[in-house]
């Protein structure tokens, strides 16, 4: 601050703007209902995961489920066969499901979500969830299940095509980015997060 | 120079900051609506007062402090610890109502010649609550015409009470810039009331 910046004319008008307006409790009870409504509810950038037509979701359910099984075995057949634990605190995320894609591929319902694999080793953590533009950064909307072998954990997570931002929860107070992802700040909150690219083949 | 007790006053931080400890901020990021509830009881007054002074449309303070505060609710997940809350709070409002005024068209009640805020300027003859009234719109219609990134970084810092440190780290403009916007805020304001004092 200068000295010029004590000019009485300049006081008295910043003395004038620091008047607080009163205490509205009706206006913090509207900001209240409004967040919570938006925190349970899909983003706007996040519809990914709202409702489909009937006719997709038929098709979607059908090649879903066989998706998820070839994705379970395949997970399962990895961590049981691994020899060489992977290091801790080491996360990644991997399309879950080629052959679902490819059934997709070339059909009207190209805007369907595609199953995405999150991974995140961590062997201290008693709870670890993901969060991230597609679950509406619900820190409680996507637990992610403990591998066998005790040293990871994973969760399969439908994903629009597109760029996405996420990161984990670790023992719901710490959020740690994927070590292995890019990083990029959001520009509206000035955080970083985690950028997945999930595409077709 | 001017006494030393008006110099004391006017460097002082304004509104000593509302205690939010970060037990609250925890819970809030877990979810917990009491805890949120209790940070925009803390902050909702003093967010209104920066959105009714940034946007061209003061009429929208509401919605944008409403839409500030549903973003940091969404995004409470990734606030981390180390950073000050209420910088970041500040700096998703400041977002918001950046955006709010890129896509208000300017009115022309707004884009008011020097001559007609001469003329509205309060004069030091009148009674005092009118002479408090009067300047207190003075002042407002001097502020709506300081440039948005003037104005910004001038509430930021004489209003709000953040450090140029905290600015800088807020809005990534280099700290020299952010002295010499404030500075040109700070001399068009000047410019602009000094007929009301004579």
């Amino acid at each position: 601050m200068t000295n010029s910046d004590n000019d009485p004319v300049l006081r008295r008008a910043i003395d004038d703007l620091r008047r607080l307006p009163p205490l509205d409790s009706e206006a913090v009870r509207r900001v209240v209902s409004a967040a919570a409504v938006a925190r349970v509810s899909p983003a706007e950038d996040d519809d990914m995961i709202v409702a489909r037509p009937r006719r997709s979701l038929t098709v979607w359910t059908v090649a879903g489920i066989a998706a998820a099984a070839a994705i379970v075995g395949f997970t399962l057949h990895g961590v049981w066969t691994s020899h060489s634990p992977a290091p801790v605190n080491v996360a990644s995320s991997a399309p879950a499901a080629t052959k679902l894609q490819t059934v997709d591929r070339g059909r009207e319902n190209d805007a369907l979500p595609v199953p995405q694999q999150f991974v995140f080793e961590n062997a201290r953590a008693h709870r670890v969830s993901i969060v991230g533009d597609f679950n509406g950064w619900g820190a409680s909307k996507t637990p992610m299940v403990h591998t066998p072998d005790g040293t990871s954990w994973s969760v399969i997570v439908p994903v629009m095509p597109g760029r996405h931002i996420y990161g984990f929860m670790v023992d719901d107070s710490v959020f740690t980015l994927d070590p292995r992802a890019p990083k990029s700040r959001d520009v509206d909150l000035g955080t970083e997060g985690s950028v997945v690219i999930v595409g077709r083949p | 120079m001017y006494p030393r007790h008006l110099t004391t006053r006017f460097l002082q931080r304004p509104d000593p900051a509302v205690s939010i400890d970060s037990t609250t901020i925890s819970r809030a990021k877990l979810g917990d609506i009491d805890a949120f509830t209790a940070i925009v009881e803390a902050y909702h007054q003093r967010c209104l007062r920066f959105a009714r002074s940034m946007l061209r449309n003061p009429d929208d303070a509401e919605d944008m402090v409403q839409e500030a505060f549903v973003r940091l609710y969404r995004a409470l997940p990734r606030y981390e610890e180390r950073y000050r809350f209420e910088s970041w709070l500040f700096q998703i409002l400041g977002n918001c109502c950046r955006t709010a005024n890129t896509t208000f068209r300017r009115v022309e009640a707004r884009t008011v010649d020097d001559e007609s805020v001469v003329e509205r300027m309060p004069s030091s003859d009148m009674p005092g609550r009118q002479f408090d009234e009067e300047w207190s719109v003075a002042v407002r219609s001097a502020l709506a015409e300081v440039p948005d990134y003037n104005r910004e970084i001038f509430l930021l810092h004489y209003i709000e009470g953040f450090s140029y440190d905290e600015i800088e780290r807020m809005t990534g403009v280099r700290q020299s810039a952010l002295k010499m916007r404030v500075k040109r805020a700070s001399d068009f304001l000047r410019r602009r009331l000094a007929p009301a004092r004579k």
